[in-house]
């Protein structure tokens, strides 16, 4: 037994498409040490967010074991374990950027003091303090991929999944959400694998993962 | 409060939006069902309960009539006025009678009352337009006001009554004797608002009844006034018991005396109440298509609620809620309104009078200037019940879409 925070062992995946079967994953192994950072890039359509989907839980694989922190993976235990960032930020449309952060909090239970703290000093970390009242529709894309971050982060998780968080974004604003999401990872000792095409930010990682043919090596 | 509870009320009242205009056009739907079908039955009940009322003022609360005729009424009157719950009793005879003014007839049935004594059991006073039932002696008679302008007889006229025992009185003597009918002097009129009554119904005392139909002193039945609060049913039962069985009296209640009449007037507004309902039904329709718009279009934002911990069923609770919450809101609302509109009633039926210029039709038809209304509670209590499950229902559909999504198929989605 290891002491990695997140441990894949042959996970593999594949998708009926008519009557075409389209292996998207033949075995993949992947470790993730608690606070490294790792990225994984490839082509488009080569399985980036189906292993996401996988290591977060979110979809079972057809074989394969995954544990989070030693234990096997829960659902039930996602919320608190780890957090997602998407290349769609997926904010709430109804609730302003505070809320929306605090919404993390809200599934585990009504948020206290302490959550509203956290939530109103990530809002900070991520530079938006002044923006906390504003309505998503009233952020930039930017903006808004770093209210995801916030929110991701409010549950203080082990692990954070980012997948292409920089896909809808200008190079500038791209560049700058990295960095944010790197040092905020460093900061809060959390560990991030990041799906990213980009070669600089994956650079930026600690660690840097290559997927083709459904297989992942050392890039 | 819960997160779906939470997210439910965002979303039908989302932040610094002043007016969230989903929620107010579907709750006010739902509340325009809830006002039409308050208003309608409230004044449905209300007509019905004044038809109750002047069916309870012409007839007594109970009635005793024997197989035939009653030979003793005083004896009977006396048993009867034992029986806790009698307050009081008045005999009566009846039959069809012709009557006759300047060659116009018309053959309404005539009653036999007591004047002195009919008073205790039927309040027939209120109901007096003109003359009055004091004069009523037994050279007189007191018509109906349809009846009394049929005829074209005012009061002080003379009018001539023959009975069906004039004919057999002319087919014994075979022609040979002069028949005279009997001339009554037009006392008074009465006026119960309906056509029924008003218009073929005229009263005498007892005893010239009973000498027009050759009664002796015999009557046909005994109306009676029971202790106010009590059950017209199961005082009739009671009387029923307490009657001596050889002579085949029976007493029965208003209720079972006009069933038939009494079931068509609950019928029509059960149905109508059922038909009205569909209001509510139609409006709960358009709730159910904006909330599944809503999910559809919110579908990546419920793929991250699963993402984040939602689970399946909370996800349907959140919608459910909207569809419960604009219910109660729409029940709310409706309830304000339809009795807000029910406390205005009669200044609308001022207005759309004159406006329409129909105010002295209305009074001749409906007999009152203000329009009844009496709001039942079975129907306030299947009103709210009924809006506010037919609303959750609606949500139900929308709350099954959304939980049937998958995060990673939701958030894959374009
Ligand atoms: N639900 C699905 N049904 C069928 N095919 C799928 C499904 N999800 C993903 N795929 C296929 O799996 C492959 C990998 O998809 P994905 O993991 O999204 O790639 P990436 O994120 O690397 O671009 C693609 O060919 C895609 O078409
Ligand atoms: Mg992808």
């Amino acid at each position: 037994m290891s002491d990695a925070i997140l441990s894949g062992r042959g996970l593999a995946k594949a998708y009926l498409s008519g009557d075409r079967r389209i292996e998207v994953l033949r075995g993949v192994d992947l470790e993730i040490l608690p606070g490294e950072s790792v990225s994984i890039r490839g082509e488009s359509g080569s399985g980036k967010s189906t292993l996401l989907n996988l290591l977060s839980g979110l979809d079972t694989a057809d074989s394969g074991e995954l544990a989070w922190a030693g234990a096997p993976a829960h659902g039930d235990a996602r919320a608190r374990f780890l957090g997602m960032v998407f290349q769609s930020f997926y904010l709430i449309p109804e609730i302003d950027a505070f809320a929306n952060v605090l919404m993390a909090a809200r599934m585990l239970g009504a948020p206290g003091a302490v959550e509203r703290a956290r939530a109103k000093d990530l809002l900070a970390r991520v530079g938006l303090a002044e923006r906390a009242t504003h309505l998503p529709s009233q952020l930039s894309g930017g903006e808004r991929q770093r209210v995801a971050v916030a929110r991701a982060l409010l549950n203080s998780p082990r692990l954070l999944l980012a997948d292409e968080p920089t896909g809808n974004l200008d190079e500038h604003t791209g560049d700058a959400v990295i960095e944010l999401l790197l040092s905020l990872c460093r900061e809060t000792g959390t560990a991030l694998a990041l799906v990213t095409h980009n070669v600089a930010h994956a650079k930026k990682t600690s660690r840097q993962l290559f997927l083709h043919e459904g297989k992942l090596s050392h890039g | 409060m819960p997160w779906y509870l939470y997210l439910a009320l965002k979303q039908l009242f989302p932040t610094g939006r002043r007016f969230p205009f989903f929620t107010a056009i579907s709750v006010l739907g739902v509340a325009l069902g809830v006002a039409v079908l308050i208003i309608s039955s409230s004044v449905m009940g209300g007509f019905g309960h004044k038809i109750r009322e002047m069916t309870v003022d012409t007839q007594g609360d109970v009635q005793v009539r024997g197989d035939g005729l009653i030979a003793d009424p005083a004896a009977l009157q006396v048993q009867l006025m034992k029986i806790p719950g009698v307050v009081a009793t008045t005999p009566f005879a009846e039959g069809p009678v012709a009557v006759i003014y300047q060659l116009k007839p018309q053959f309404p049935g005539l009653q036999g009352i007591d004047p002195n004594r009919i008073g205790n059991v039927i309040p027939l006073n209120r109901y007096i337009t003109g003359g009055s039932l004091a004069a009523l002696d037994d050279d007189s008679i007191i018509l109906g006001s349809q009846l009394a302008i049929a005829l074209g007889a005012r009061l002080g006229d003379k009018v001539e009554v023959y009975s069906p025992l004039a004919f057999e009185k002319l087919r014994m003597s075979k022609g040979d004797e002069v028949f005279l009918p009997r001339e009554l002097r037009v006392v008074g009129y009465f006026e119960f608002g309906h056509q029924a009554l008003d218009g073929s119904v005229a009263l005498v005392p007892l005893r010239a009844m009973q000498d027009l139909y050759g009664l002796g002193r015999a009557v046909h039945g005994i109306n009676i006034k029971i202790t106010h609060g009590l059950d017209a049913d199961v005082m009739a039962e009671r009387i029923n018991a307490a009657l001596p069985s050889p002579q085949h009296l029976r007493a029965r209640s208003w209720i079972e005396i006009n069933q038939d009449f009494l079931f068509v007037l609950q019928f029509e507004r059960n149905m109508m109440f059922f038909l009205l309902m569909f209001i509510v039904v139609v409006a709960a329709f358009s709730v159910t298509s904006s909330l599944l718009i809503a999910v559809v279009r919110k579908t990546r934002e419920i793929g991250l609620l699963g993402a984040l911990g939602a689970k399946p069923r909370q996800v349907a609770a959140c919608f459910c809620f909207q569809g419960f919450f604009i219910g109660v809101a729409g029940t709310l609302v409706g309830l304000g309104l339809g009795f807000g509109v029910l406390g205005v009633r009669d200044n609308i039926i001022e207005i759309f009078a004159r406006i329409t210029q129909s105010k002295a039709a209305l009074l001749r038809f409906y007999q009152f200037s203000h329009l009844p209304s009496y709001t039942e509670p079975s129907y306030l209590v299947a009103t709210i019940i009924g809006t506010i499950g037919i609303s959750t229902l609606a949500g139900l559909l929308p709350a099954w879409r959304a939980a049937k999504l998958k995060p990673v198929e939701a958030l894959r989605s374009e």
